[in-house]
């Protein structure tokens, strides 16, 4: 599903270059549940963003679903990032003036599904993600862990290979958090590919396999079984 | 993957227009009173260009005017002439009125001083106008009550008049005959013989004409005119008969050249085309600063949409996040700028329309909506839309999905 061979992104700091990823190899086959786990400013944001194909790597590769990525340009890139990802946030990031379902249809609106499919197969997910009821309420009126479920059905719209989650659990209380990190289990039990950023150790225990990384490489990639807190 | 659909563009551009009711209104505001002011006031100086020719043309039809005094440019006809000292004679109208038909139909002199008009204990301003029977033909200007007077009364100076209908307004009360009533103008009493026809203008209306001789023996003590009025046969060769009787005229003063002349000769067609100059630039000019408030209106537009991709960055970044291609956010933005200055623009007509009838309604003025104006200011809203919205939305286009994101 994701083969990453020796992968680097370098930023232009002025004078300096910083390595923010330096020589990274790695491969998720499809239906894993991967915790990318390590300290601010070890890269593992950077890594995210590449594997969510929103930036591009200074050198290496990557490809997704056998597609090399190095070589697309920005709306190829978003292409890509329509049909095979969806993003789930720390902070949600739902459009605060539409409703839950409006926002389930946002990425369907890109991929250009006529709007009564649209409606039908947001409402569906939302069923899915139990926010039955819900649908037409503004994220305002909704509490933390509805908000991300809302982000988490809007991911799964356009039936993605690959849902990435950005500290999903961060903006939620601990029974919350658990919630939602049960829809993932249930998600990859259903055969979607997670993977998964944070800096919580026990939210990352999660998943079934560890990555560690630190100074834009990685330290520990690990089997959660065997992985040592 | 099918392409970003236009119908997906305005649906989310009408749903951001009505989530900020009064901005998109204070936004579209700029346009609409440009596209209302070019509409306006074109409609205004139009009206204005439509109305000095209808009154041009209402002095009557191929007129040329010989003046007394120095030659200058084309003047507006009824300029004052009583400081002028007459120097237009008898053979010189003679030599006029003896031109073949074909080429001089009927030529009047004219001499004018304003006077005190009084009616028993009524009193009245006025403009005294000595002329012969030529006259009425000449400025298609007739007695619509009782007559003009006579060659009889030409010929033995007879102190009679035909009063203007702002004088009869004036001196007599409604529906009473001023027929055979006498009324004195400076002092000299006069036989009412007949009320001209109203033709609207405060200047033609006040005037009382009496016989030229009558003018010479009784008002002016000259044997002189102030004014030829020429009707020309043919208006094709106006500026050739100018040209004869200038040469004519010149040859009867013993002059050597119109330079040293003491008469000029003022051709309808010349202040036709002087007084359309003057109202097509005082269009143009009406027209210009009407365009500069609809540029102001655009750069409202660009102002607020600048202001509204900086405040909606983190939605463009998750727009983009969830596969939104740069010419997606373009489309959704610049939609959005078009249809605020289109919507402006359509408010901007109607409003238009309605202040251009309301103005020759209800203040009097002449105005005549141009459709071209019409067009050309919505066609120019549209524009506006297009160019002022374009820069914040490529502006919009050209973020950086991550960047984007962060944005707090």
């Amino acid at each position: 599903m994701i083969k990453i061979e020796n992968l680097s992104r370098y930023y232009k700091m002025g004078p300096t270059t910083v390595k923010a990823i330096d020589g990274i190899n790695l491969s998720i086959e499809g239906g894993e549940f991967v915790s990318i786990i390590g300290p601010s400013g070890s890269g593992k944001s950077t890594l995210m963003n590449i594997v969510g194909c929103l930036d591009s790597p200074t050198t290496g590769t990557y490809s997704l679903a056998g597609e090399q990525t190095a070589a697309l340009n920005k709306d190829q890139l978003a292409e890509i990032r329509n049909r095979h990802i969806g993003f789930v946030f720390q902070s949600f990031n739902l459009l605060p003036r539409e409703s839950a379902v409006e926002n389930v249809e946002l990425p369907l609106i890109y991929a250009g599904v006529p709007p009564k499919d649209r409606r039908q197969r947001a409402l569906e997910i939302l069923k899915r993600v139990d926010l039955e009821g819900r649908e037409y309420h503004l994220p305002n009126e909704l509490s933390g862990g509805q908000r991300q479920r809302v982000a988490i059905a809007r991911a799964l719209a356009v039936r993605p290979k690959i849902l990435l989650a950005d500290e999903p659990t961060g903006a939620l209380d601990t029974k919350t958090g658990a919630q939602i990190m049960e829809l993932f289990r249930e998600l990859q039990a259903e055969g979607v590919t997670l993977i998964m950023v944070t800096h919580d150790r026990d939210v990352a225990a999660q998943g079934k396999r560890i990555v560690e990384i630190r100074d834009g490489q990685i330290l520990v990639d690990v089997p959660v079984q065997e992985w040592k807190r | 993957m099918k392409t970003f659909k236009f119908t997906e563009s305005v649906k989310m551009s009408l749903r951001s227009i009505a989530s900020n009711k009064i901005r998109s209104f204070l936004t579209a505001l700029g346009v609409m009173i440009g596209v209302a002011a070019v509409i306006a006031l074109v409609a205004l100086g139009n009206g204005s260009q439509k109305s000095v020719e209808a009154s041009l043309q209402s002095l009557g039809y191929n007129l040329l005017i010989v003046y007394s005094g120095q030659p200058k440019g084309p003047s507006l006809v009824r300029k004052n002439t009583t400081n002028i000292a007459p120097s237009l004679t008898d053979e010189d109208l003679n030599f006029l009125s003896n031109l073949p038909k074909n080429m001089v139909l009927h030529a009047a002199p004219e001499s004018s001083v304003s006077a005190q008009i009084k009616f028993g204990n009524t009193n009245t301003g006025g403009t005294v106008v000595g002329t012969n029977l030529e006259y009425p033909s000449i400025r298609n200007f007739h007695p619509v009550y009782g007559a003009f007077f006579t060659e009889e009364e030409l010929n033995s100076r007879k102190p009679v008049a035909v009063i203007g209908a702002q004088v009869y307004k004036d001196l007599f009360n409604e529906g009473f005959d001023p027929v055979g009533q006498k009324i004195r103008i400076n002092g000299i009493a006069f036989t009412v013989k007949g009320i001209m026809e109203e033709k609207g203008s405060s200047m033609t209306d006040a005037q009382i004409f009496i016989p030229i001789t009558t003018f010479q023996k009784y008002i002016s003590g000259s044997d002189k005119y102030a004014l030829i009025n020429i009707q020309a046969a043919n208006m094709d060769t106006m500026r050739d008969l100018q040209k004869f009787i200038e040469g004519e005229l010149l040859h009867l003063h013993r002059l050597p050249g119109m330079d040293s002349a003491d008469f000029y000769i003022a051709n309808q067609l010349d202040l036709l085309n002087t007084m359309e100059g003057v109202t097509s630039t005082f269009t143009l000019l009406l027209a210009s600063i009407a365009a500069i408030s609809l540029l102001v209106g655009g750069i409202g537009i660009m102002n607020i949409m600048l202001v509204a991709v900086t405040e909606r960055t983190r939605e463009i970044g998750i727009r983009m996040a969830l596969g939104a291609k740069s010419k997606d956010i373009l489309s959704q933005f610049l939609t959005e700028a078009i249809i605020l200055s289109v919507g402006g623009g359509l408010i901007g007509i109607i409003i238009g329309v309605l202040t251009s009838y309301g103005a020759s309604r209800f203040g009097g003025m002449a105005s005549v909506i141009s459709v071209q104006s019409v067009f050309v200011a919505f066609g120019f809203a549209v524009v506006t839309g297009l160019f002022f919205g374009g820069y914040p939305a490529y502006q919009a286009s050209k973020l950086d999905p991550i960047e984007a994101l962060r944005y707090e």
